[in-house]
C-alpha cells in the first residue's frame, strides 16, 4: 500500500536538463509510485519536455528499471533518453 | 579477463603504441593474435552544419557502471582477451577523439565482431549526451 503522496528527485542530463534548464526535478507522485509513476508525472508536471518523454526510461541507482518497478526513498532517479555517446 | 574503462576531461590523448604489454615485456599479451583498435573523431559537420566541437556531458556512475558491464558481457561471449574504452566528457574539438575501443583477441573475427556489437550498445545503452557547438 503505497503513502497517498510522495516527492521524488528526478536527475536530467542532455536535452532534458536543457529543456527545463535545471539539473535535476521535483515529482510529486499520487498513488502510483512505480517508474511509470514518475513518468507520468514528469509529462504532467513538465510540459516543457513534451515531446522529449516518449520513449524516455527511468534510471533507479544506475540501473535500468522497468514501468512496474517500485520507487522508494532514498532512490537515486535520472531520467534517460535518447543517448548519444561513442 | 581484463576491462579497463576510463571516461576523462576533454579529447582523448594520443594513443600507446602498443597495448599493454605481456608479462614478459612483450608489446602483447601472450595468445593474441589480433588487436583491433576504433577511434571516434569528432567530424566538421553535424546535421549539415558546421560545428567547432562536440561538448560531451555523462552520468557517469552509470555510464561507467554500464560500460563496464558491456564490456564483461563480450570479453565473455567472444571468449576475448581484453577491452580497453575511453570516453570523454566536456568539450572535443573537430578532428580530435572522443572514443577510443581497443579490443585483444585470439583471431581478428570475434574481436572485430565484439567492436561492432559494444559500439551498437553503447549508442543505445550507456548515458553519455553530446551537444555541437555551432561554428560562428
Amino acid at each position: 500500500m503505497y503513502p497517498c503522496t510522495m516527492t521524488v528527485k528526478v536527475l536530467l542530463f542532455g536535452p532534458y536538463a536543457a529543456a527545463l534548464g535545471a539539473r535535476e526535478c521535483m515529482v510529486r507522485l499520487g498513488g502510483d509510485h512505480s517508474c511509470a509513476g514518475v513518468l507520468a508525472g514528469l509529462a504532467s508536471e513538465r510540459p516543457e519536455l513534451g515531446r522529449l518523454l516518449p520513449g524516455a526510461r527511468l534510471a533507479i541507482n544506475g540501473e535500468f528499471a522497468a514501468a512496474d518497478r517500485p520507487v522508494t526513498a532514498g532512490d537515486e532517479l535520472a531520467l534517460i533518453g535518447l543517448v548519444s555517446g561513442g | 579477463m581484463s576491462v579497463q574503462v576510463t571516461i576523462l576531461d576533454g579529447a582523448l590523448p594520443p594513443p600507446p603504441p602498443s597495448p599493454s604489454p605481456s608479462e614478459t615485456g612483450a608489446s602483447y599479451p601472450d595468445g593474441c593474435g589480433a588487436w583491433v583498435r576504433f577511434e571516434g573523431i569528432v567530424r566538421r559537420i553535424e546535421n549539415e552544419r558546421p560545428i567547432e566541437a562536440l561538448e560531451y556531458e555523462a552520468y557517469e556512475p552509470m555510464a561507467q557502471k554500464t560500460i563496464t558491464r558491456i564490456a564483461e558481457e563480450l570479453v565473455r561471449k567472444h571468449g576475448l582477451i581484453a577491452m580497453t574504452v575511453l570516453h570523454s566528457r566536456g568539450r572535443v574539438a573537430v578532428g580530435e577523439c572522443s572514443f577510443r575501443l581497443d579490443v585483444l583477441s585470439g583471431h581478428r573475427k570475434e574481436a572485430l565482431a565484439a567492436m561492432d556489437e559494444f559500439i551498437d550498445r553503447l549508442k543505445k545503452d550507456v548515458p553519455i549526451w553530446k551537444r555541437a557547438v555551432w561554428s560562428t
